[in-house]
């Protein structure tokens, strides 16, 4: 029903521009709140009333004359009629018109009001640095490669993200982490040639295949690993291999034939040993040829228990240096047979006898007759290096005053080099030289608040309530802890400095250099990381026996895939909304055999040009997010629905009520359900419809993908796959192409999330309702250059909430 | 809390019996809320807890008759060597966990409080808030005299996103503990990180000391700055600051209270080379680090999460290929239950062999299973209907005497577990008067009085 509606063709917001273009007091048909008023009334209150209060919701006692009187509700309803979620689906809804036109009207008037009294929000004053910022601040800070996951441990997640201020305690358990941490940092940095010899084990995940060339390895080999790893000192190290047992009686797969195992560093051949040895049959024994080969193979397995450990010792220089352990590849004719072997490694299986041998970890234990050595970390760190005594106070000055104020990301006082130099000092009083003495210093450096929390001060004269805007340091920290999950480099902590960052032009060359730095790619690993759970495709352990082709090259190529899109979007400036439509994507020959694509070969990533009917364009097609919202042993429409409806479409489902009961697999009298008859009970029984009539259709779509994404035609009951459902808007599809095409009508939504995602993650808090006119300006602004993600993070970086702060009152 | 207890001096009992006879000091002999050292009794030395998520099948769980000589369970049954140190409690209640209008988040509600008896905020945000735990409060005096005040311990990474209640915050489910109604304690899963905390980064006694006072200098001076950031910080985000200056003073205490002791790892023991990649070796591994650190008096106090809430693990080697929290939701069918029990009996049963290493381990007059208590047990009941009462508890160990086992007891339903929590305080020597919706202590003595 349009009455009353009929002939308005323009949305308020653009008559209003059209006014202002003619620079004169707009006297215009304007719908006012009565018009909406008498929407309310008619769609709404039925349910959203005094008495009823759905949803917590009383729409017909709120007046729309002052919109801004009750922000955070009308925010609400706004959301809901953008989503066209509310009214329900089997409801009288208003006409599209209608909802655009409402929509519109409250956005204006919500925008209006929070122009007039803006509210930036309040970042947390102590914001510490979570474990990624601490290993970046470090390599960063002192161009050393450090593990901080070996050290501290992992830091608490809210709102999705683990760099949420509020949530970042510091825990005695921390400090304590913390203090072990900067002691291990700084003998590394400095190189101390006296450091205990420490024991580092590099242990490659039991069901990695390791049958053919893995990549990042030299080509003619198989299997193994390659660990990258930073020694801080020159001296001897014991490289240690461990090959793979099986669990029965741990034995070791593969020596009825001699393997080649070689350890190189830095491309050079170091080590090479010959694991297994060739058969030998008994002369005079009565048994045919295969029998007896049957037998040995059989004896020989039996006697392995004791095999496969190999050492070597090697001189390594101080740097990083890289380490590969692997086999020669040994060419074999392909056994003609009507069974295909299964791609993942027969030798994986825990009770395995046959299977080429596996390497399970790599030890280096060192150093042994330690020196000093060069290293990029001792070049950062050793400015100046005093040839007399008396030159040393002033070069250890020099050197502090330098990493201070790289590490506190300001420029540094008296009192700061002092409390450093002490340390300085006193360690030169026990008889230590020159580098221990920095050592030292630095030691109480990477301890001190300053380097563990940013600190964003409010002015001393503030007056309570009031906002303003935050200084150039400030500004800088929070621009490179977005973008580089790290500290400002030298380039921009100068401009801070010089208050330069305040001019916009200034501002946008330096979000346009940081985004295309290297450093930009912190931004796959913790923001898409957590946004698209890629995080948790390590964890993904699906059932090896309904997928014996899963293996952890499987898992690791499915992340990379998401990876490199989302790397792609960031340095190529592409419109975020690529992230669903692209008409390409990234495999290695691993996952384009899983994908069932033709003609991809070997281990490294190449980017492929999909063609139209290519279900694998886009974040919906990719594996790693199919395996991470399904259980182990079978798909769920809802962790696929649910993850839809937060991530990509913004409209998060409410809470499940206590009591859910499990999924019936098959009905009363025994046959197989389909998944969607499985879920029938949902919509069946009115408690749950309501939320699973929106969730379930959206993950129906994309049952063709099974638990770890391989398409299929049929589901478990040998039913052909019905995948039609419809987007909370009433509009329907068919299919993961269908579902796509869907989403896109309206990319406006999807952005919508990506910005509201990306400003929590930027400011390190929650977003609030007085943050949502910042997202829609954001928003808004991005659609002139089609959601290109440098404009967005632009927009977002001048925005009110990031630019200022607001007093409390 | 009312207490009623008479205290019955020893040698009433020893009169008239003759022979020395090493009696195990019953309940009712400890006068009530008295310091412990005045007592002939000693304080149970060593306490943990442990806790199971997703329920448990409780047809399989509880025993069919009470009282001694009772029949275990089939879930129980690992435990059947351990009869006499074990105690089988049910009936027993967390009311604060049920939802009182919250909706759903059984699963946060329940570990939160499990040892807190307190109804957890719904907040997803940094505004968290439960309640102080039982351990907590144990540790806060056991802790005076050991390395390490408490450990809190967990098998399952938190680094999972998206794997919590909605509306609730990780941090509910993330561990046991709570410090102070607003401070949970982070858990470690890593044996490796574990070690390095119970025995430093190795080296020799001097190193190891030379590393301790320069962490002592640096946080001296380290607490100066925080001092004069304080300053500079309103009122309204001092906390954060007051959190870490508690954090600095706490951690010199503990290097203090190391450094009088400066222990040294044993030698036979190499340092765990990080999380096992099968749950097997990860919980043997644990488990054997917690023997050690009681052994040792690294600690006195020990929380460990065997399973987090929402736990989608799987259990291959007991052929369960289903995710745990899946196949808790049973709906009543058979198969599923037994899947769920089939579970449970695999934790009894890794349980029961940590059970043996400290009874086989001495200790004084007996062995370290004598002197220690352990709580086991769910925060939720039943998994499929998300209740929080009959839980599934044990009480193990010899207590130092102050618990007789071998029994069933079933309590009135609804019974406060925070009940338990009391008299398990009690019987650590911290005698406290309430704890979240504790009614006064449990009453786990019959009047067996004539049967010494």
């Amino acid at each position: 029903m349009a009455v009353g509606f009929v002939g308005i063709a323009v949305t308020a917001g653009t008559e209003r521009l059209q006014a202002q273009q003619a620079g004169e007091v707009a006297v215009v048909s304007r719908p006012s709140s009565t018009t909406y008023r008498a929407v309310l009334d008619r769609y709404c209150v039925t349910c959203h009333n005094e008495r009823l209060r759905t949803a917590d919701l009383a729409l017909d006692v709120v007046s729309l004359d002052e919109v801004s009187a009750d922000a955070a509700l009308w925010e609400k309803v706004v959301r809901k009629l953008r989503t066209r979620t509310m009214p329900p689906l089997l409801r009288p809804r208003p006409a599209d018109t209608v909802y655009d036109e409402m929509v519109s009207w409250l956005e204006f008037e919500l925008d209006t009001a929070a122009a007039a009294a803006p509210h930036p929000g309040r970042a947390p004053v102590l914001h510490r640095l979570n474990r990624a910022e601490y290993a970046n601040s470090i390599r960063d800070l002192l161009a050393l490669d450090f593990d901080a996951s070996t050290l501290l441990p992992p830091d608490d997640a809210s709102y999705g993200f683990d760099n949420i201020g509020d949530v970042l305690r510091l825990s005695p358990t921390l400090l304590e982490s913390y203090l072990d941490a900067a002691r291990v940092v700084s003998a590394q940095a400095v190189g101390d040639p006296t450091a205990a010899v420490e024991q580092y084990i590099h242990r490659v995940p039991p069901d990695l295949t390791q049958d053919y060339h893995l990549d990042g390895l030299p080509f003619g080999t198989r299997g193994g690993t390659r660990l990258d790893r930073y020694f801080p000192v020159d001296g001897e190290y014991d490289v240690d291999v461990h090959l793979q047992r099986n669990f029965i009686g741990g034995r070791v797969m593969g020596l009825t034939e001699p393997h080649e195992l070689e350890v190189s560093v830095d491309g050079t051949v170091v080590a090479q040993f010959t694991v297994g040895e060739q058969l030998s049959k008994d002369a005079d024994s009565t048994e045919n040829e295969a029998e007896q080969e049957e037998s040995a193979r059989r004896r020989r397995f039996y006697d392995s228990q004791t095999e496969g450990v190999y050492r070597t010792r090697v001189s390594l220089q101080a740097g990083t240096r890289s380490i590969t352990v692997t086999f020669l590849e040994r060419p074999s004719s392909q056994v003609e047979a009507t069974r295909l072997p299964y791609l993942r490694s027969f030798a994986i299986l825990g009770e395995a006898t046959k299977g080429l041998p596996h390497v399970d970890t790599v030890t280096i234990t060192g150093p042994y007759q330690a020196r000093v050595g060069d290293t990029p970390s001792r070049d950062r760190v050793f400015l100046c290096r005093p040839t007399a005594s008396v030159d040393e106070h002033a070069c250890a000055m020099r050197i502090l005053e330098t990493l201070a104020r790289r590490a506190y990301r300001r420029p540094v006082t008296e009192g700061d080099v002092e409390t450093l130099l002490e340390f300085y000092e006193s360690a030169r009083h026990a008889g230590m030289n020159f580098d221990a003495g920095v050592q030292r210093a630095l030691q109480r450096l990477l301890m001190s608040p300053d380097f563990l929390f940013r600190v964003e001060r409010d002015p001393v004269d503030g007056s309570p309530g009031s906002n303003f805007e935050i200084g150039d340091l400030d500004l800088a920290s929070r621009l490179s802890f977005f973008l580089w999950s790290s500290l400002p480099d030298e380039e921009l902590l100068s401009l801070a400095e010089q208050n330069q960052l305040q001019d916009p032009v200034v501002l946008e060359q330096q979000v346009r250099r940081m985004l295309s730095d290297e450093r930009a790619l912190a931004l796959v690993n913790n923001f898409a990381g957590q946004w698209l759970y890629l995080r948790n495709v390590p964890h993904a352990a699906p059932d090896t026996r309904i997928f014996p082709d899963f293996d952890s090259n499987l898992r690791t190529a499915m992340r990379r895939e998401t990876e490199l899109l989302f790397e792609t979007i960031i340095q190529d400036n592409r419109s975020v909304v690529e992230l669903l439509d692209a008409d390409y994507t990234f495999v290695n020959e691993r996952l384009a055999r899983h994908y069932g694509m033709p003609n991809v070969y070997g281990s490294h990533f190449r980017r492929v040009d999909l063609d139209d009917r290519s279900v694998r364009g886009g974040l919906l097609g990719q594996a790693s997010i199919q395996m991470v919202t399904s259980y182990p042993n079978r798909t769920s429409p809802v962790l696929r629905g649910k993850w839809l409806l937060e991530n990509i479409l913004g409209m998060p489902p409410p809470d499940p009520p206590a009591d859910v009961p499990a999924l019936e697999e098959t009905s009363e009298d025994g046959h197989a359900r389909s998944m969607r008859e499985a879920m029938v009970e949902h919509r069946a029984n009115p408690v749950c419809a309501s939320c699973h009539r929106v969730m379930d259709p959206l993950g129906f779509a994309l049952e063709n993908f099974d638990a770890v994404g391989s398409w299929r035609e049929t589901e478990a009951a040998n039913q052909k796959i019905n995948a039609t459902g419809q987007l909370p808007s009433g509009l329907s599809f068919d299919g993961p192409q269908g579902l796509r095409d869907a989403v896109l009508r309206r990319p406006e939504l999807f952005v919508g999330v990506i910005v509201e995602r990306l400003l929590t993650y930027a400011l390190g808090r929650g977003v609030e309702y007085s943050d949502y006119p910042t997202v829609r300006a954001i928003v808004r602004d991005a659609a002139l250059t089609n959601y290109r993600f440098s404009e967005l993070v632009t927009s977002l970086v001048k925005s009110l909430p990031f630019q200022m702060r607001r007093i409390p009152s | 809390m009312i207490i009623t207890k008479m205290a019955y001096p020893r040698r009433t009992f020893l009169r008239g019996v003759g022979a020395t006879l090493a009696l195990p000091l019953l309940d009712s002999m400890v006068p009530a809320l008295s310091a412990t050292s005045q007592t002939a009794a000693n304080p149970v030395r060593r306490v943990g807890f442990f806790y199971v998520p997703n329920g448990a099948d409780m047809e399989n769980w509880t025993p069919k008759d009470d009282g001694t000589d009772f029949t275990f369970s089939p879930t129980l049954s690992p435990l059947e060597s351990f009869r006499n140190q074990t105690l089988v409690l049910s009936g027993l209640a967390q009311q604060q966990a049920n939802a009182f209008n919250d909706g759903a988040g059984d699963h946060s509600r329940g570990t939160a409080a499990w040892l807190s008896g307190v109804h957890a905020k719904r907040t997803e945000g940094a505004d968290v808030q439960a309640g102080v735990t039982a351990d907590q409060i144990a540790a806060a005096e056991l802790g005076k005299h050991t390395q390490l005040a408490s450990l809190e311990l967990a098998l399952e990474s938190i680094d999972l996103v998206g794997n919590c209640d909605s509306g609730y915050s990780c941090a509910y489910m993330n561990t046991l503990s709570w410090r102070t109604p607003t401070t949970p304690l982070p858990v470690e899963t890593d044996p490796r990180k574990v070690f390095r905390r119970m025995f430093g980064s190795g080296g020799t006694p001097e190193e190891r000391m030379a590393r301790m006072r320069e962490d002592r200098s640096i946080l001296d001076s380290v607490m100066e700055d925080v001092d004069r950031l304080q300053l500079s910080i309103g009122p309204a985000d001092n906390l954060r600051v007051v959190e870490y200056l508690d954090a600095i003073r706490d951690v010199e205490r503990r290097i203090q209270r190391t450094e009088q002791r400066n222990l040294e790892a044993p030698s036979h023991l190499s340092m765990p080379l990080g999380v096992p990649d099968t749950f097997e070796e990860h919980i043997a591994l644990m488990f054997d680090l917690q023997h050690l650190a009681y052994q040792a008096d690294i600690t006195r106090v020990i929380s460990f999460l065997i399973g987090r809430e929402l736990s989608n693990r799987t259990y291959p080697a007991i052929d369960i290929y289903d995710s745990h929290h899946s196949v808790s939701h049973h709906q009543n069918k058979a198969e599923k239950k037994e899947k769920i029990a089939k579970i449970n009996t695999y934790h009894v049963q890794h349980l029961a062999k940590f059970l043996e290493k400290l009874q086989s381990t001495p200790d004084g007059d007996g062995s370290l299973l004598d002197h220690t208590m352990l709580l086991y047990g769910s925060g939720l009941s039943d998994g499929n209907r998300h209740n929080h009462s009959p839980l599934p508890i044990l009480l193990l160990g010899g207590a130092a005497g102050r618990v007789r086992g071998g029994r069933h007891i079933q309590y009135v339903p609804e019974t406060p577990m925070t009940n338990l929590l009391l008299t398990m305080l009690d019987k650590v020597g911290v005698p406290t008067e309430q704890l979240g919706d504790s009614s006064g202590g449990l009453r786990i003595e019959r009047s067996y009085l004539t049967d010494v």
